[in-house]
């Protein structure tokens, strides 16, 4: 087992049937177990009746991590659950972003990042989504610096592997 | 057909004939359709609790059995149910299958904060295998089949059906249909792998024929799935010594000649530093549970581990393994047994140091039990234990609470016959051992009953004398009483410096108790009326209780003191 101070970022993918309880399940389990999980999505899929479920945690030991998927398994709506492999997969997340910015900023935010403008008042306070990595979007509310935020809101990350 | 007259029709479809509880608003429609159906024999506990360990009785004498059934409790909403919650949660430490079923307020004041309502699914949900809540009564019927396939497939546990009242009272829709014999549950995901995977049986064989020092760890798995002749062949032909868990013991006859007796934080000095001198560890249907490795830093770091477990997420959960194989236990066993290429070693080094170890305080275990009596000139529990062996030649069913004298049973009873010790392991619920006996000679009417307590688990389900007399259940009660909580106190006397916090107690007069209840009783305090005791409690016809006052002083040992390795284990007080 590595040890860093930097915890790796990893992400499991389970389908679930979509029975009630089946998200309070994973959530208690991530609890009881003390898994340091850091998003949670879920979706419906093409399939009714099936959901899917996109976790992300952060977990350097590949054993903890097996354990994990196999705690997750053990949940009897989960039809199949793995980790999915970082460099084979995409990950993607959705932000709405509160913040102040004359115009001359907001078109200077708008020509580095793939914004789409929801709303504004006046000019002072806009309101934009972000879709993308989550490299991107931590870049611009790092762009935009925390005095100028009001609210942010993440979706968490959804995956797809290639 | 209205849902109470669905649920019992799903239970007897299932094949059960005694249903434990304690009625109530909530589930009195339920209740009253049983009453007028009279298909089951329905046994009153005194306490939920007690309703649960009954059905616990049922399902964990029954396993090995050739009918092997789940037991079924029922409770009422609220109160009753969270009255099951302790002996729900104790099932699914020891991988126990029982059906509860719980009446629910009516659904259309859940989550009103109505009178009696509990969040039943919620509180539930961690401590079993599933939950079910049919909010209509069309899925009564199909909620009932898929929990007791749940419950018993794979590894055992316990499953809950919350009814609400009125759900219970609603009629099916007029095309309502369901087939139980060819019903098939819908879960695609239910994990289940019986069949052990070829390869890395072949791989295992390889380790094992390498093997110097191997041990095997025989867990309960091994009596769930019937798979003690299977592990003696194999054993006996591979010769590698047997250690058992605490819940492995009785899968075979303990006298073996390849057995070690208990492993773990009271096993035996031989079965301990077998563990940890061996290179190979072979466990069977068992979970590395903390009380059997102690410190996992120190656990076998100069073995392998070949793992066969039912339960995938057991795994390489707390000790690593070179071979693990997900599989029913019985079905491993059958292929190793028979596999060609498995060699017979003489390992005349490994059972010279084992017979070593054994030797190591065998004669100061020996000395106690023949004085009888301990520092302060009472009782030893050893010592009667040893003689309940004798008495009863290792073949009764043996049911104990939680606590020294649990130990003390697992270490010094004789076990003779297959799946017959039963008690609170993963869980240690103190209380469990009355209600247990009740549903473990439900289950094997036939063979003599032995429900062994101390005097502070006794009291905790001392209600279920109530049971006990009023469907005149025989079994033997043995009251093992030293006025304290030994097994706290043990460690108060060792780890506490000898202050005995919260454990000494003041007893009331057992014989007035039993004699309250009409249940016969007799008191020994010395040490020459212990073997004649058991041999009148043996052969009285029905309940009867012995009570035997034991000397508080007893220490159970050997002893690998928690948090500790197993090398740090405590062998004498000397």
């Amino acid at each position: 087992m590595t040890t860093t101070t930097q915890l790796k970022r990893r992400a499991i993918l389970a389908f679930v049937q979509n029975r009630p309880g089946v998200l309070n399940k994973i959530s208690m389990l991530i609890r009881r177990k003390m898994y340091n999980v850091e998003t949670i999505t879920v979706c419906i899929t093409q399939q009714p009746g099936i959901s899917r479920m996109t976790l992300t945690l952060y977990e350097d030991s590949d054993d903890k991590m097996a354990q994990v998927v196999r705690q997750i398994e053990k949940v009897t709506e989960v039809i199949s659950a793995k980790e999915l492999d970082i460099d084979q997969s995409f990950w993607r997340e959705v932000a709405i972003v509160k913040f102040e910015a004359d115009s001359a900023r907001m078109e200077q935010l708008s020509s580095s990042y793939r914004v789409e403008m929801l709303d504004h008042h006046n000019h002072e306070v806009f309101i934009v989504q972000l879709a993308g990595t989550s490299k991107m979007v931590d870049d611009f509310l790092q762009d935009l610096g925390n005095d100028k935020i009001i609210e942010v809101a993440r979706s968490g990350f959804t995956a797809l592997e290639k | 057909m209205k849902g109470k007259e669905l649920a019992l029709k799903a239970l007897l479809d299932q094949g059960v004939k005694y249903i434990f509880g304690y009625t109530g608003g909530a589930i009195m429609p339920i209740f009253d359709e049983m009453e007028k159906q009279k298909v089951f024999k329905f046994i009153m506990s005194r306490h939920e609790q007690g309703a649960v360990f009954m059905a616990q009785g049922i399902s964990r004498a029954s396993i090995s059995t050739s009918n092997p059934r789940v037991g079924v409790c029922m409770a009422t909403s609220g109160p009753g149910a969270m009255n099951l919650v302790t002996g729900i949660a104790d099932a699914l430490m020891d991988s126990v299958p029982v059906l509860a079923i719980t009446g629910q307020v009516p659904s259309g004041v859940i989550a009103t904060d109505a009178f009696q309502e509990s969040d039943v699914v919620g509180v539930m949900m961690p401590l079993t295998k599933q939950t079910y809540m049919p909010l209509s009564v069309n899925e009564i019927e199909e909620a009932i089949h898929e929990a007791m396939y749940v419950a018993s497939t794979g590894r055992g546990g316990p499953v809950v059906v919350d009814i609400p009242k009125d759900i219970q009272n609603e009629d099916t829709d007029d095309d309502y249909q369901f087939d139980p014999h060819s019903y098939e549950p819908d879960l695609p995901g239910f994990y289940y792998s019986p069949e052990p995977d070829r390869d890395l049986l072949r791989k295992a064989v390889g380790i094992i024929n390498r093997s110097e020092r191997p041990i095997i760890l025989c867990g309960h798995g091994v009596i769930n799935s019937n798979a003690g002749p299977n592990l003696a062949i194999f054993a006996e032909k591979t010769h590698i010594p047997i250690a058992f868990t605490l819940h492995g013991l009785s899968a075979l006859p303990v006298d073996h000649p390849l057995s070690l007796g208990m492993v773990g934080m009271h096993g035996t000095v031989e079965a301990n530093r077998g563990l940890l001198n061996s290179d190979l560890i072979i466990s069977f249907g068992m979970r590395f549970d903390d009380r059997v490795t102690g410190n996992l830093a120190t656990f076998g770091v100069d073995a392998q581990v070949i793992h066969v477990e039912i339960d995938p997420s057991e795994i390489d959960k707390n000790v690593k393994t070179s071979v693990a194989i997900n599989a029913d236990v019985n079905q491993a066993l059958a292929m190793l047994a028979k596999d060609p290429e498995i060699v017979t070693k003489p390992r005349r080094q490994w059972f010279e140091n084992l017979d070593n170890y054994r030797a190591e305080i065998a004669d100061e275990i020996n000395r106690e039990i023949e004085s009888g009596v301990g520092k302060e000139g009472q009782l030893l529990m050893k010592t009667i234990v040893k003689k309940l062996s004798d008495v009863t030649g290792g073949k009764d069913l043996i049911v104990s609470d939680v606590g020294q004298h649990q130990m003390i049973l697992a270490r010094f009873y004789n076990f003779q016959t297959t799946n017959s010790w039963f008690n609170s392991g993963g869980a240690g619920t103190m209380g469990c051992a009355l209600p247990m006996a009740v549903g473990v000679k439900l289950a094997r009417p036939d063979e003599r009953v032995w429900s062994i307590s101390g005097d502070g688990g006794f009291q905790m389900n001392i209600q279920e004398l109530g049971a006990v007399m009023e469907h005149e259940t025989d079994i033997k009660i043995i009251l093992l009483n030293n006025g304290y909580l030994g097994m706290v106190r043990q460690w108060q006397t060792m780890f506490y410096d000898g202050r005995f916090a919260g454990t000494p107690m003041k007893n009331p007069d057992f014989g007035a108790i039993a004699g309250a209840y009409k249940i016969p009783y007799q008191c020994v305090s010395e040490p020459g009326q212990i073997a004649g005791a058991i041999e009148a409690a043996a052969e009285h016809k029905g309940a009867c209780m012995v009570e035997f006052l034991c000397d508080p002083s007893e220490i159970v040992l050997p002893m690998v003191p928690a948090g500790g390795g197993i090398a740090d284990m405590i062998v004498s007080m000397k």
